[in-house]
């Protein structure tokens, strides 16, 4: 019986060197670990189990990634004295790869910086460490007490995941579609319909989607609650490697003969533009029928939308037209590097000039740390959730959208089809 | 501290629908300390929750409980939460309370056979989940050995710690292999 990527992946870093199918717990290797902004908390659960000057070791130099991101410049007091801390034990521990003053998300630094290859297992203590599946690796969030255990002994357990294929065939059109189509499906097959499994996307449009697109579809494999949301590597993910990493890695492919739990077939084609009203990802409807909704403020940003071909929509959709009247339209690129790409393709002064507030890059746009909502306010978003307070009060209203429909209703000043505003298209 | 799956949890059940996610356990963007994340926990589904819930309540709900971000449900245990049993949970959210631990059961079926304010029975060893007032069970997925010794340790870090005093100390037993008391 043929393997699926997430069986080879598993075996292949199985400590016992035996190999493993869908549903065994097994022990397995770490090829790399995501540390974020959080890094103390991990810390704190070493000292209360023992550890009295916090970790002892980190297991291996070359796999740890210390990145405090979210939330820089520190917003708060309480940043401010947590990241002293953190500077410390990344010293003390001497941890080789840390960045600690550059604004960003990690599940996009990580790649820029060329900490991820194809057929690695990467951990991380953030959910949307899904993200680098994009990349062909198998990643996966982790508890930060999981964490605790990996930086100590570079190993961990899982249960080997049963996979999903999802087909996407179709033609990419002249704007992105990722956030429609991983909506859609949410929207058809419920926000769980691949509960702790790996999903293998695969299909005509496959080879078509940027590596941005794919960052996209990987990163909110989560909210369809998967453990792997994996790409096949292909001639993209080899350039996109290449230009940012010298290290040797091994691609992870699936058997032909390799056995799924289930498959779905997306055809793009005749996919209409969708939202997710609020307060759930999975509550998903085609724009037309929320059409109409007045919006009080519009967000691009986030490790699920905050690159360059989400920024790079919106600035050309603004060409020649403004933001409405009392919209405040907010853009945050997900990383540095992200934001001088956007800087250097003259994006960033379209999007000033039509009446954009581009804000330092992070993940404050996902949460109510940029960008409050009062009662009774309408939000649309291309950021990874809605729930409920995900924007401050409990009583706004938070619609999420891809950048093309966030954009069209920014310009309209309601949710519309984005074709009614960009005739374009 | 040490876990002891197979003692019997019986307690009052606090009814949630499906999709709970973890801002609504844990409401820390709008409140930093515990104290008062214990008085807004899962408010945004049940207002009345924070304020009403009694130590040594059980917490049941549908598919996907605690989806979202990687937080654990430490505030749960706070409240006095002494299990949760749900149709499904979002895979970070069961590693977390495996890890902490806070006992933690799938049990298929259990939105069926019980009503919020009833009493409910948890019996891990024979694996069912009882509603004793009209004998109404199912079962309850039990945890591979690997699982349940985490348990036994008293959660992750005890566990990694064990381990590692045995690592150093050069050829003592290693914790993840000692069968439990």
């Amino acid at each position: 019986m043929g393997q699926t990527m997430a069986e080879k992946l598993l075996s292949g870093h199985n400590l016992a060197h035996s190999p493993v199918k869908a549903g065994d717990f097994v022990e397995v290797r770490i090829d790399g670990a995501m540390c974020h902004y959080q890094f103390m908390d991990i810390h704190r659960l070493a000292v209360e189990a023992g550890f009295k000057e916090g970790f002892p070791r980190v297991w291996d130099k070359e796999r740890v990634y210390l990145l405090v991101d979210h939330h820089q410049p520190a917003l708060a007091q309480s940043y401010a004295d947590e990241n002293v801390l953190i500077r410390r034990e990344a010293k003390r521990l001497d941890i080789k790869y840390f960045h600690d003053a550059e604004p960003g998300i990690a599940h996009q630094m990580m790649p820029d910086y060329g900490y991820v290859r194809a057929g690695e297992l990467v951990v991380g203590n953030d959910s949307h460490t899904i993200a680098y599946g994009a990349l062909n690796a198998g990643s996966t969030g982790i508890t930060r007490a999981d964490m605790m255990y990996v930086l100590l002994f570079g190993e961990l357990w899982f249960q080997v995941p049963a996979s999903v294929k999802i087909v996407l065939e179709g033609r990419q059109p002249n704007y992105p579609i990722a956030k429609d189509i991983i909506m859609s499906l949410a929207g058809k097959y419920g926000d769980d319909f691949a509960q702790n499994m790996s999903i293998e996307f695969t299909g005509s449009l496959v080879p078509q989607l940027s590596m941005d697109s794919r960052m996209c579809l990987a990163t909110q494999g989560v909210e369809v609650a998967a453990k792997f949301a994996m790409f096949p590597f292909d001639e993209k993910t080899r350039e996109y490697l290449q230009a940012r990493t010298d290290k040797p890695y091994e691609p992870v492919a699936s058997d032909p003969d390799a056995e799924y739990e289930k498959e779905i077939v997306l055809n793009v084609d005749q996919m209409p533009f969708v939202v997710a009203k609020p307060h759930q990802f999975g509550n998903v409807v085609p724009v037309d029928e929320v059409r109409g909704t007045r919006i009080d403020q519009a967000l691009i940003g986030s490790c699920s939308n905050g690159r360059f071909e989400d920024i790079e929509i919106a600035a050309r959709m603004l060409r020649g037209r403004k933001v409405a009247k009392g919209v405040r339209f907010i853009v945050s690129p997900s990383s540095q590097q992200v934001y001088l790409q956007c800087l250097r393709a003259g994006l960033i002064e379209q999007l000033v000039a039509a009446g954009v507030q581009v804000v330092t890059p992070g993940c404050g746009v996902c949460q109510p740390k940029v960008g409050y909502l009062a009662d009774g306010e309408v939000c649309i978003t291309a950021t990874t959730r809605n729930f409920k307070g995900r924007k401050g009060s409990l009583n706004a209203e938070i619609y999420l959208g891809g950048p093309l429909t966030v954009t069209a209703a920014a310009v309209a000043g309601e949710i519309v089809n984005p074709r009614e505003v960009f005739n374009e298209l | 501290m040490n876990f002891d799956l197979n003692r019997l949890i019986r307690g009052r059940v606090w009814k949630f629908g499906d999709s709970v996610d973890t801002d609504s356990i844990n409401p820390y963007y709008l409140y930093s300390t515990m104290e008062e994340m214990k008085q807004h926990t899962l408010e945004s589904f049940r207002p009345e929750f924070p304020k009403e819930v009694r130590p040594g309540d059980i917490l049941v709900a549908g598919r996907n409980f605690g989806c979202g971000s990687h937080r654990p449900g430490v505030v749960l245990r706070e409240v006095g939460i002494a299990a949760i049993v749900v149709e499904s949970a979002s895979r970070l959210f069961l590693r977390n309370n495996i890890a902490l631990p806070l006992p933690i059961f799938i049990a298929p079926g259990i939105t069926g056979i019980i009503n919020d304010g009833e009493t409910l029975e948890i019996d891990y060893s024979p694996g069912l989940v009882r509603n004793p007032a009209t004998g109404a069970s199912v079962a309850l997925r039990k945890f591979p050995p690997m699982i349940e010794r985490i348990f036994e340790c008293g959660g992750l870090p005890e566990l990694a710690r064990q381990r590692y005093l045995a690592e150093i100390a050069g050829g003592a037993q290693d914790p993840r292999h000692e069968s439990g008391p």
